[in-house]
């Protein structure tokens, strides 16, 4: 018995070490994956692709909806936003060009996005918004939460586990939505991604959410990107450049024409 | 030379709106997405700019009178990938542009498709 335990121990050992000599060796030797180029999600911009109703709904289009696990209070929530949906004043802020998308909406656009692995820190970047984030791999915690404050992309870090990378968020700005259907979640969200490219030029995320005031289980959503044609360019997208669908008091976006003059009939 | 009427059909097409290129930053509620109008005209300006892109277009509305219409597209960035460049319109341009019009009949629609005089056409213009 005494001779099993013994084996089993070393095995323990040995399979720890193999393991973190798999991250150090990642870290350190460059045999990190290579993610350069850009990305773009091959979806639509609905989050959640596996609840949404109608299948295949368009987060455009009024009347769809997902299925976030929510209590009966966040369901409530979401119902209020849908309904704003439904009357085209649904509050999406980044409709007024002034705040990030946030995360994870920032993985939910539909232009081009970066993934730039470094040993020490992985970016994300996306065209819309634009948006960056920063994931810290180099070993550190999460700041103290007298550190911390809610933010738009929240506080990440992460590590790899051989070719995937798997990080943890927090600190994400309450009711900040995921997509244009109206879901939002709460300022105890903590969002665990894993991001790996499962083929050739695919990446997928996968966030598990869980969130202690909103959800009543962990919410479980799927996202992949494909590489675009090398070569491609990130292209500037400055949304105060020229926008022309301001939003009124009452949260309607109106429309100008180009010298101002509201072209809704009022 | 004569002017083709403005609107060369007002079709319901119910399917449109799953396929329309997406509008990155705002709601498209003011646009009646199961309804498509065709707007001859000409070119009078074209905004390559974020968050989206502009054609203005004069036509002639049924008196015989011009009219500027305002048709918002997509983003640049998308766009250019698409084929598309800043010079994809010129003033001066004669166009057929497809669109998606205002619920409350703004001069204003949402860009579908648009056929150039010489035959070439972007979007969805089939």
């Amino acid at each position: 018995m005494r001779v099993l335990r013994t084996i089993a121990v070393f095995t323990a050992i040995a399979m720890t070490m193999a393991t973190g000599l798999t991250r150090a060796q990642s870290a350190d030797s460059g045999a990190l994956p290579d993610w350069s180029g850009v990305w773009q999600m091959t979806t639509n911009t609905v989050f959640d692709q596996a609840t949404v109703q109608p299948p295949g709904g368009n987060a455009n289009t009024v009347g769809t909806r997902e299925f976030p696990p929510y209590n009966e209070k966040w369901e409530a929530i979401y119902e209020a936003n849908l309904g704003l949906v439904a009357r085209g004043q649904f509050p999406d802020s980044i409709t007024t060009c002034g705040t990030p998308a946030g995360f994870p909406r920032m993985m939910n656009l539909p232009a081009g996005i970066e993934f730039v692995v470094r040993p020490e820190q992985f970016w994300i970047i996306t065209e819309d918004g634009p948006n960056v984030m920063r994931v810290y791999t180099d070993g550190r915690p999460h700041p103290a939460a007298e550190d911390r404050w809610p933010t738009y992309t929240g506080e990440s870090v992460g590590h790899w586990e051989d070719d995937t990378l798997v990080f943890e968020t927090i600190s994400l700005k309450a009711h900040m939505i995921l997509d244009r259907t109206g879901v939002v979640l709460s300022e105890q969200a903590r969002i665990v991604t894993r991001m790996r490219e499962i083929e050739d030029d695919l990446i997928e995320a996968h966030f598990a959410i869980d969130d202690a005031e909103a959800l009543t289980e962990t919410w479980h959503v799927r996202i992949q990107y494909a590489r675009l044609p090398p070569g491609t360019r990130m292209i500037e997208f400055a949304c105060a450049e020229n926008n022309r669908n301001p939003v009124d008091e009452q949260g309607r976006t109106l429309t100008l024409d180009r010298e101002g003059n509201i072209l809704d009939q009022l | 030379m004569t002017r083709k009427p403005i609107i060369l059909s007002a079709v319901a097409l119910l399917a449109v709106g799953a396929s329309l290129p997406g509008i990155a930053h705002h709601s498209a509620n003011m646009f009646d997405r199961s309804q498509t109008i065709d707007l001859v005209g000409e070119v009078v300006e074209f905004q390559w700019t974020s968050p989206h892109i502009w054609i203005q277009i004069n036509v002639e509305n049924e008196a015989g009178v011009l009219e500027e219409w305002s048709i918002e597209g997509g983003v640049p960035n998308r766009l250019y990938r698409a084929g598309w460049r800043p010079n994809s319109f010129e003033p001066g341009d004669r166009v057929i542009i497809r669109g998606s019009p205002m619920r409350d009949g703004g001069k204003a629609a949402l860009f579908i498709g648009a056929k150039l005089d010489d035959g070439s056409t972007l979007g969805r213009f089939e």
